[in-house]
């Protein structure tokens, strides 16, 4: 059963043609990781998965619900599906509880008490309940990619987008980052995950799969990917980044 | 050379003189031309202040006249009401907020040491000569200080500075709450108001002016209500630490809530003294709670209904209607007044009203703003029963308060909603409010003013009649509204592209992502603006004068400077705006110190 499905979507930025047709589908609970040179058209893609950038071509559902114009299919899909950006984009008047629960209470319109136990639970489980009262700025990169982890999973998505969680982070906060996904992995939670980290990709994924210029040239099983690539492309960006 | 000599490399404040004062030849030019201006300047307004030829008294004996122009006597508790409110709200948010900072005994005397030291280099360098300007056109030097008097000050005052200079090290382990201090200190001033005095104007039994004018304390007729205020705040500053203290968490939002009415309840009953008939009260006011009670609840009972919930637009729509109908309609102007209150229920009830809990307390919140509402509008639109011969109970300081605070207080939302407006990306919404501030901001104040007092009345349908000021009121909303309008504008575009999809991405809605996430950043960004644009319509607020109205400004170089009765005072004007300039100092610095520290508190949350 596929939560996703992507029927040769295609965007235009003006003149410059970012994704040229991407046709996938990911399974519940799959874990799958996108990598790729700069330009390539992965974040694009993922973005496109909640809407925030529109595609013009093709056909995008989720969750049983077809991307489309209408504005309460957009935000039924939003409330699905959780997002973590590069530069975490956490709301920086509130604190870190305020930041957690400012969804479930507006949106979900869940009673503030449970948002507050439901948002100190999610704290323990990225380890760092002790920073609940502090402010975002207060926080180091790596806790406030943490705190945007949970603030996503605070809506109890069914599916998380990870757009290069790791970029912005010192080398030494990345393991940090990282081991909190592995056990959202090892939870049976759907992720799509754009990144670096081929170990991540190693470990963690299900499939991998190389975006080159808005095209994605190879989909494969992490283990194939990594010592058995099939295109020429694969095996250049390999050779470039390992 | 001296520079490099053993006093200005080992001693501390020798050291300081030389990095800071003479670190280089420029450096020290800079340090004496400035030094020597700043002195210049000083004794040249000393001797203009001391001068002979002021007569302050014009000031002092006007004071009243000043604050509120023509207020009957009989209604003066009125007025002492009306401060009191505010001075005991002070003590109570003082009492509440005080966030238990402390000063040390050398504290306190590190800052008496400042002063007694400013005091003494002060009266050092004060002149002792001015120059009188005769009739004749010669110039005469007149002595203002005599050396014995200059000693008397200056002897004390060095005593002083050396004793706390000492003092301030002294290593006491005592605490002292600096709020306490403070309300001490303010003590002290309303003390020396029985024991200052000062020459005043005073006239005997039969009318005639005493002369020569006898010595009497600094507000020799107000030092009772003084007082007694001061009591009242002292005592609501030992309530709000009293309600501090036993953790009552309502207060929080009650003090800023009873802040913003405040003013509101001073100038429509207090203030005002309304002539409240009775049956307007139970043929418009109760008629108007009860049936917007009751819609109010429908709407609150039924917002997360699901069968309703289909027909949310049809009846938002049909609510926008029905308001306008009512706008338009010969009804009494409370229905017009709540109809208003009631779409923004309509647009909070589905966000807040989800939880019977939450419902319970959005209803109670309905029914009190639905009173407090009504109860200000009966205040404000009923006619006043005091009797004044300007025709208007405001005049002077109160005059400069009411167009200031309801200049912010219709301006701010009217410029939020401007600035959303032009952002907004509905063409139609957005080009009607980028045409209203550009057309308000490219016209001149004075201009407006103009229109307003001339042209206003052209314009509004026939029957339509505003007093002058409230025709003011409006255009100062629209003009300073528009200025807010950018300057919010500018905050919101300071958001980064990323606030907006992180909203987005856990799926709030528009109104939520502008309401909980954007406006408030964009505002905390931009408040030292927001502040200087405050006091800048605070200060402006006096170019009223221009259009006949009797502002503080008006009454100190038009109505003083014209003074035969029983004084005269026939052309003095120098005092006047000498005053008056001291006056806007006053409260503008005091105002722009708060915001420092309002945005030192709300800094926290940055990034």
């Amino acid at each position: 059963m596929s939560i996703i499905k992507t029927v040769d979507v295609k965007k235009w930025f003006g003149d410059f043609q970012a994704l040229k047709g991407i046709s996938m589908e990911v399974a519940e609970g799959e874990v799958l990781v996108i990598c790729g040179p700069s330009g390539s058209g992965k974040s694009t893609f993922i973005r496109c998965i909640n809407r925030l950038e529109q595609h013009q071509e093709g056909e995008i559902v989720v969750d049983g619900i077809e991307l489309t114009n209408d504005l309460k299919n957009i935000e039924a899909i939003r409330s699905e599906v959780g997002m973590v950006f590069q530069s975490f984009n956490l709301f920086p008047h509130l604190t870190v509880m305020q930041n957690i629960t400012l969804a479930p209470i507006w949106v979900r319109k869940k009673s503030r008490s449970e948002s507050e136990e439901k948002a100190m639970e999610l704290l323990e489980r990225v380890g760092i309940p002790e920073q609940a009262q502090k402010f975002p700025g207060q926080l180091s990169g790596g806790q406030q990619q943490r705190v945007a982890i949970a603030r996503a999973l605070a809506m109890e998505p069914k599916i998380m987008l990870f757009d290069e969680p790791t970029s912005a982070l010192d080398p030494e906060m990345i393991k940090e980052v990282l081991d909190a996904m592995k056990e959202l992995a090892e939870s049976g939670m759907t992720m799509i995950v754009v990144t670096h980290e081929m170990g991540f990709a190693k470990e963690v994924a299900d499939r991998v799969m190389l975006f080159d210029e808005g095209l994605m040239v190879e989909e494969n099983t992490p283990n194939e990917f990594f010592d058995n690539p099939k295109n020429d492309r694969t095996k250049l960006f390999l050779s470039q980044i390992l | 050379m001296i520079r490099d000599s053993k006093f200005f490399i080992e001693n501390p404040y020798g050291r300081w003189v030389r990095d800071n004062l003479f670190s280089s030849s420029s450096s020290a030019f800079l340090t004496f031309f400035a030094g020597f201006m700043v002195i210049y300047s000083y004794r040249g307004i000393v001797g203009f202040i001391l001068n002979p030829e002021r007569m302050w008294t014009s000031v002092t004996y006007n004071m009243k006249l000043y604050m509120i122009l023509a207020y009957p006597d009989e209604a003066m508790i009125r007025v002492w009401l009306s401060v009191g409110l505010a001075l005991i709200l002070g003590g109570l948010s003082i009492g509440f907020y005080n966030s238990g900072k402390t000063i040390s005994l050398g504290g306190i005397f590190q800052k008496l040491f400042t002063i007694s030291a400013v005091i003494a280099i002060l009266i050092a360098l004060a002149p002792t000569n001015t120059n009188v300007i005769q009739n004749d056109g010669s110039i005469e030097v007149v002595e203002i200080i005599p050396q014995d008097v200059r000693m008397l000050i200056l002897g004390p005052s060095l005593v002083l500075t050396l004793a706390f200079f000492f003092l301030r090290n002294v290593k006491i382990k005592n605490l002292f709450n600096t709020a306490k201090v403070n309300l001490t200190y303010f003590g002290l001033i309303i003390a020396s108001l029985y024991f200052i005095k000062i020459p005043t104007i005073s006239l005997d039994s039969s009318g005639e002016r005493i002369i020569p004018d006898p010595f009497l304390p600094i507000a020799s007729t107000t030092y009772i209500p003084w007082t007694i205020l001061y009591v009242g705040m002292l005592l609501f500053f030992f309530i709000g630490s009293l309600l501090k203290n036993r953790d009552i968490k309502i207060m929080a939002r009650l003090i800023p809530i009873s802040w913003f009415l405040c003013p509101l309840f001073i100038f429509s009953w207090i203030f005002k003294k309304p002539l409240v008939e009775l049956n307007t009260v139970f043929s418009a006011d109760i008629p108007s709670i009860l049936v917007f009670g009751i819609i109010g609840f429908l709407i609150i009972r039924f917002s997360d209904n699901e069968s309703v919930g289909v027909y949310r637009t049809p009846i938002n729509i049909g609510f926008l209607i029905l308001s306008v109908v009512v706008f338009l309609l010969p009804l009494v102007f409370i229905f017009k007044a709540t109809m208003v209150l009631l779409l923004l229920l309509l647009v909070v009830s589905p966000a807040i009203a989800t939880t019977k809990e939450g419902k319970r307390q959005l209803f109670i919140v309905w029914v009190v703003s639905l009173f407090v509402l009504t109860f200000l509008i009966r205040g404000a639109s009923s006619d006043t029963m005091l009797v004044t011969p300007t025709g208007s109970i405001f005049g002077g300081f109160s005059l400069t308060w009411l167009l200031a605070i309801f200049g912010t207080y219709a301006s701010f939302p009217l410029g939020l909603a401007l600035a959303l407006g032009r952002t907004s990306t509905l063409p139609v919404i957005r080009i009607i409010c980028t045409g209203i501030i550009e057309i308000v901001r490219s016209v001149p104040y004075i201009t407006w003013l103009f229109f307003a007092s001339v042209m206003l009345t052209v314009f509004l349908p026939a029957g339509v009649e505003f007093n002058l000021i409230i025709r003011v009121l409006i255009l100062t909303a629209f003009f300073s509204g528009a200025y807010f309008a950018e300057y919010i504008r500018g905050g919101l575009q300071s958001i980064p592209k990323g606030q907006y999809e992180a909203a987005n991405a856990i799926g709030m809605n528009p109104f939520q992502r502008i309401f909980l996430v954007i406006v408030p950043q964009a505002l905390r960004t931009i408040i030292p603006t927001l502040v200087g644009s405050v006091i800048t319509s605070f200060k402006d607020s006096s170019l009223v004068a221009i259009i006949g109205l009797f502002d503080i400004l008006r009454i100190g170089t038009s109505v003083i400077p014209a003074q035969s009765q029983p004084v005269v005072f026939i052309g003095r004007n120098l005092e006047q705006l000498v005053f008056l300039s001291f006056f806007f100092w006053v409260f503008t610095f005091v105002f722009s110190r708060r915001s420092m520290k309002f945005e030192k508190r709300l800094g926290l949350g940055e990034r």
